[in-house]
Order: C-alpha cells, then structure tokens, then sequence
C-alpha cells in the first residue's frame, strides 16, 4: 500500500503523486545517486520495486522456481498472452539448465512434461524447451560453477524485467522519457527552430527571429545586368551568380561571413541563367537559354570545357551533376538535343531523345545518383530511377518554372507560376504535395531552394522584389524579407551555415542575409 | 497412330520376367528371384549377391527398430557413403533417437541427442525436423504426442527405401527399379493425354483400377 496514492499533483491534476515519486526514486537510482534514492525511498516510505518484483527477485535469485512461476503466473492472468509464456518459458529453461548441471535428468523431464503444460505454457514453448536441453551446450552435466548460476538467474531476472508489464515494472528511465517528449513537443512547435544545440529545461523553448536569416548584412554588386541565379557550393565556402550580361561569378566566403569576389568567368556569348557545382565543388557548369554549356575550373576560373556550338541555336536550360563530379547531365528546351548524359572529358554516355521528351523546363539529380527528376514544358514532372528504370509522373495543374531538391536527397519543390511553391516526397507515398504560397510570381521564372537545419525551411525569390521564407510546418511565410528593388529571380540557402542566405535580383544585385543583431547588441548593452 | 490401340503391341514374355526379376533383386528377396528363376528358366542377372544380402540385413535392421546396427553395416560396407549424404545420416540417427525415446530410456536418449543430433543443428535445414524428434522428450506416451508419424512403420519403410537406393548408387547401379520407371511414365503420358483429349477420352492412370483387369 503506497502512502498518499490518492494525492495528484499539477495544476489540472492530472499528475499521481506516489507515480510522480516512485519515477523519480528510478532517475536517481540510474543517475547513480544510491545514497539519495534510497533516502527518498524512505522519507516517502514509497520504493521503486514494487512489492510483487521485490519477491520475484528474491526466488529468483534462490532458485524456488516453484514460487518464481507462481508470481509470474499471477502477474500474467491471460494463459494466451505470449508474453507471458515467454517469461514462464525463460524460468523453465534456467530451471531446466541447473536440474541438468547437477546430472538431474528425471527432474528436468518433469519440467517438461508436467510442470511446464499444467501452466498452460503452449506447446511451441515446450517443443523449444525439448531442443533446447539437448542443443545448447550448456546444459551438459558438469561443474555446477556457483558463480555462473547467479550470474545466470541476475541475468533473468532483467529479462524478466523487459517483459514484465508497468506498475509491477516500471519502464526504464521513465523520467527522462517524459522530459525529453514534452521538450520534442516544444521543438515541433518552435517555428524559427533552426540549430542544433541542445535545448533548455529552465524556460519553454522558443526561438526567436535571430535564428533564421532576415536581415542584409552585404550587397554584392559586380554584375552589370540582372542577376538571374545563385548557388553556394555544397561545402558552403563558395557562391557562383549567373547574370544576362553573360557573365557568372564564383565569389569566396571569407571567415568572417564576408563574400569577396574570386573569379569572374566570360566566355559565354548570351545571358547565363543556371549553373551548377560539382558535388566535389572544384567544378562550375554553366549555360543559358540560347546557349551552349561550359565547364570551369573553380580554383582557376579557367574554362575547361564547351559542350556543344553555338552556331545552330544550341540551348540548355538547366545540367546537373552526378554523384562522382565526372558524369554530369543536360536538359534542353530543344526537344532533338533531349537529355544527355556526359563526362567532363566531353564523350556523350547517354541520351534520351525523341517524342517522349519534349522541351526540359528543369532537372536534378538525387545527391545518391539513384535518381533523375526531370520537368516538362507539359506540365510533368518524371521521377526516373537510374537502376531500374522505372519511372514516376506527376502531373501538375499549371506550369512549373523551377525545380529543387533538399539535401537529403528525399523531397523536392516545384514553383508554379500560379504563385504556389510544391513540395513532393522522392519516395512517392505522398498523394498530394505539400503547399506553400505568399509570395508573387506570374510571368518570370522563380526560384526557390530548401535551406536551414535538416532543410526544415524553405526561401524563395518572388516579383515583387522580395525573399520569402517558409518553415515547412506552415504554408504562410515565416518572414518577408526586403531590400531589392527589382524581381528577387533565386534564392540559395548556405548548406553549411543555416544563418546564411544569398538572392539575386533585376536589380543587378546579389544580396546576402544574415540573423538580426539588434537584440543581442541591446542584451550587450544591458550587461555592461 | 491412335493411343487407344495399345492392344496390339506384343509383349514379350523375357522382357516381363526380367522387369519382376529386377525389381525383386533391388528389393532383396533373393530366395524368391532364386524361384522365379528356377521357374521361368531365365538367367539372374550377374548381380553383386554379397551386396544384395547386405543390402537385406541393413533393412532388416531398421524395420526391426535397430537404425544403429543399420548405420554400423553401412559403414563397414561402404565408408564414405554416410558422410556423401548427410540427409540420410541424420534420417538414420533421428530413427535411433526415437526408438531410445519410445523404450522410455530418456537418460541415454539426451545424451546420445546431446552427442550426436545437436550438431546437425547447426545447418538451417535439420533445425525443423531435429526440433520435432526432440520435442518426443516432453511426452511421457511419445505415441500421443503431435509428432506420432515419426513413431510409424511407414516413416521406417521410407528411410530404408531411401538407404537401400543410396547403397545401389554407390555401386553404380540405378537407384530405381524399371518397375517404378514404367509405372511412372505410364501415369505421366496419360496425364498428358487427359490435359490434351478430355477425361473421357482418357481417364487418368489408376493402378487399382488396371489390376482389377
């Protein structure tokens, strides 16, 4: 009889006292506070083993295994729980084992025939008991090792303990259990969560905007016409821009968080609208929508590669890379250039060509290179698994302007020029998209891009010059951020600083975000 | 040609006396091919007789419930042959077991399924049938208890069968007598037959229904 088992604690009273103590005894215990748990346990005369373990233990440990089947068979009322039968079966086998030791075969022929089906164990059980005796080697007469046999019964009764249901045993570390699941609640709910360091008991945790970038902390300004791309490389130390002069930019990330140019890369003789970073980053590709597609040295800037001409009107509108930075693959807007695989020597190792394909609005890679998703002109967007062939079409209600893939290689957004961002699973058990809208897009092509801790985020550029951000929990925008004055084309979240964010604009600017450093200046302030 | 208008073909008396004399010497009645021969006049075939009466004694040995003495001929007549085919090693020694269980003399039966049946249980396939023959343990009347076909005459008869063809392989002879042969071809082509014609056309092959002429 627990003392005060009818008290509740908490304010809707919900909490039993004698159940929130007895929890409590058990942290100490594990946290290694013997002295104190056992103080506890007497100061509140409430102990952590129940008084129906406290016996079992105790035969147990002595071996009456009459006794021991007895509290078990009492604990368990249900003869066809399996639970039960597993927990009579694993003292049967111990009982078995030391009848056997001591070279007691009647004994142990007993167990097996009469004492183990007057429990109603079930004759699967008993069968396993038969092979048992005879297969595991253990049960060979021989030296009874005192040792070994208390080591033996010690490590049934915590078997014991795992099958044993709750209030006679309580489940382990009960109180960390609850701790951590109201602080995961907390998490779930936090809209701005966006770092990995481990969270607070002392307040409700809850973000602040500081976490996510919303606020311009430089503009680069080099390009002389609208700047249509941006990307941080997959290491994050870099930033390429594409812009309609025909020139694209790598930019360097200096430690302090400042980008600094590094190279400015021209040949291209019409406007550079994609590029991409080899996933080993010391590769560039970029092309353009009536141009051809060349392949740069990131640490030189040195043009390395032109893959096709731009005499018959080549166009590629979008390349990706594959997992080994030495295949890469193109999607053209010209339905007889199609898809083709290459590698950066310049040889073609395959190609999708004819009335299947028509033009490719956007395609990407899985960054595990299983995968190829490719949007249509005709508002489809193809998953083709690379290994098996199989294909997956998902046909959307309006065009598609642009696509996206988070980092773990398992979602994916589209943005739809009906001002929705689309956001899909790889796997294909999602029957409708996840949607995000707020933002303004008609008539140009936007982009969008995943970003933030386990890219739990979502930015994109938008024609009303601003940046938007989503927290993928919500399908209004988390922030709107201003600053351009022109039509935001792409946003790119860095992949290795969830606080840094690069968009570029009409207005021929690239703009870097950072979080607000207001309130933490005023917490300075305040402490001085 | 018509399959109807079997009634036509000869049979030869020689080829039907050679197929009962076959099938007599592979099961090992050799007093009664000795008759059949002294009757019909035909010639035995040059067989192995000091094999064929090994041959008797091993399965006199196991349908008298001695599958121990059936092994220990075994190897003395051919070594290796046990070991060739573990299967039937293990079929042998499970019959063993259970005689040891059914005579209620459990002590030896642990020890010797202890010894000897527990590192077949190593090979995924013996875990089935070894957790079964061990499982006789539990009952007090082995005869009652769930696994009663290892306990029956049939379950012997088959091990022997499947002992006596082993040895003949061994030596290089057919594993199956022309008897069976032909009892096999005839109830496959009539399967075919069937399929191709309709049941009423032609039934399916039925033994009891031949013999009754």
């Amino acid at each position: 009889m627990e003392n005060g088992s009818w008290e509740v604690l908490g304010s809707k009273g919900l909490v039993k006292r004698h159940e929130f103590v007895r929890i409590m005894v058990q942290c100490l215990y594990s946290l290694g506070f013997k002295k104190s748990a056992s103080c506890l346990e007497n100061e509140s005369n409430i102990s952590c083993k129940s008084d129906d373990f406290a016996i079992l233990e105790m035969q147990v440990l002595s071996g009456n295994w009459g006794s021991c089947l007895g509290v078990l068979d009492r604990i368990f009322d249900n003869p066809k729980d399996d639970v039960r039968n597993t927990a009579l079966y694993l003292v049967f086998k111990q009982c078995l084992f030391e009848y056997l030791k001591r070279g007691d075969a009647s004994s142990a022929l007993n167990v097996l025939r009469k004492q183990a089906p007057m429990l109603l164990v079930g004759k699967e059980k008993i069968h396993r008991l038969a092979c048992d005796i005879i297969s595991s080697k253990e049960m060979e007469s021989g030296e009874v090792d005192n040792c070994l046999v208390q080591d033996l019964r010690k490590r049934l009764l915590v078997e014991l303990e795992m099958l044993i249901p709750s209030p006679i045993v309580i489940p382990e570390r009960r109180l960390e259990h609850l701790v951590e699941t109201a602080v995961m609640d907390q998490i779930d709910s936090c809209m701005y969560h966006n770092s990995w360091d481990a969270v607070s008991l002392y307040k409700d945790h809850h973000c602040g905007r500081d976490q996510i970038p919303s606020e311009t902390v430089q503009i680069l300004m080099a390009h002389k016409n609208e700047v249509w791309f941006v990307q941080f490389s997959n290491n994050g130390k870099y930033l390429a821009t594409a812009s309609s002069d025909c020139t694209a930019i790598i930019w360097k990330v200096l430690d302090d968080n400042k980008l600094e140019l590094k190279h400015t890369l021209q040949s291209h003789q019409n406007p550079v609208s994609f590029v991409s970073w080899s996933p080993d980053d010391t590769k560039l590709l970029t092309c353009g929508n009536a141009e051809v597609l060349k392949l740069w040295d990131v640490d030189t800037g040195v043009l390395r590669h032109t893959f096709g001409n731009n005499d018959n009107g080549f166009t590629v509108s979008s390349c990706a890379w594959f997992p080994d930075s030495t295949r890469l693959v193109w999607g053209s807007s010209d339905p007889e250039r199609g898809i083709v695989m290459w590698d950066t020597d310049g040889n073609e190792i395959k190609a999708w060509r004819g009335t299947r394909i028509p033009k490719v609005v956007d395609l990407a890679v899985t960054p595990d290179g299983e995968s190829m998703i490719t949007v249509f002109s005709d508002k489809d967007i193809r998953i083709l698994n690379l290994e098996t062939k199989v294909e997956r079409v998902i046909s959307e209600e309006q065009p598609i302007t642009s696509l996206s893939i988070s980092a773990n290689g398992k979602f994916f957004i589209v943005n739809l020029s009906s001002q929705e961002i689309h956001l899909w699973d790889l796997a294909g058990e999602w029957k409708q998209p996840l949607k995000f809208s707020g933002h303004k897009q008609s008539k140009y092509v936007i982009r969008s891009c995943f970003g933030g801790l386990d890219s739990l985020f979502i930015a994109s550029g938008s024609e009303n010059s601003q940046v938007y951000i989503w927290n993928l929990k919500n399908a209004k925008p988390l922030e709107v951020l201003s600053g351009h004055s022109m039509t935001v084309n792409c946003v790119s979240w860095n992949p290795r600083n969830p606080r840094m964010l690069a968009s570029a604009s009409d207005d021929q600017t690239i703009r870097i975000w950072g979080p607000a450093k207001l309130k933490n200046q005023l917490d300075n302030r305040k402490l001085q | 040609m018509d399959p109807r208008q079997f009634e036509h073909i000869v049979v030869n008396d020689n080829d039907t006396h050679s197929i009962v004399m076959s099938y007599l010497l592979h099961n090992c009645f050799s007093e009664t091919a000795d008759s059949l021969a002294s009757s019909t006049g035909i010639k035995q075939p040059a067989i192995d007789r000091d094999n064929l009466e090994r041959r008797k004694q091993i399965i006199h040995f196991i349908l008298e419930k001695k599958a121990l003495k059936a092994v220990e001929l075994t190897e003395q007549l051919a070594q290796d042959l046990l070991e060739k085919n573990k299967d039937l090693h293990f079929d042998l020694l499970c019959l063993h077991f259970v005689e040891l269980a059914c005579a209620g003399n459990c002590a030896e039966a642990l020890e010797f399924g202890q010894t000897r049946l527990a590192p077949f249980g190593k090979a995924q396939k013996y875990v089935e049938k070894l957790e079964d023959v061990m499982a006789l343990l539990a009952y007090e009347d082995p005869e009652k208890s769930p696994m009663f076909h290892l306990l029956s005459s049939e379950n012997r008869q088959q091990v022997a069968d499947n002992l006596n063809r082993t040895i003949l392989e061994h030596v290089n002879h057919p594993g199956y007598t022309p008897m069976e042969r032909l009892l096999q071809h005839v109830t496959v082509v009539r399967q075919y037959l069937t399929e191709e014609n309709g049941k009423d056309v032609f039934p399916p092959f039925s033994l009891k229904d031949s013999l009754k002429g």
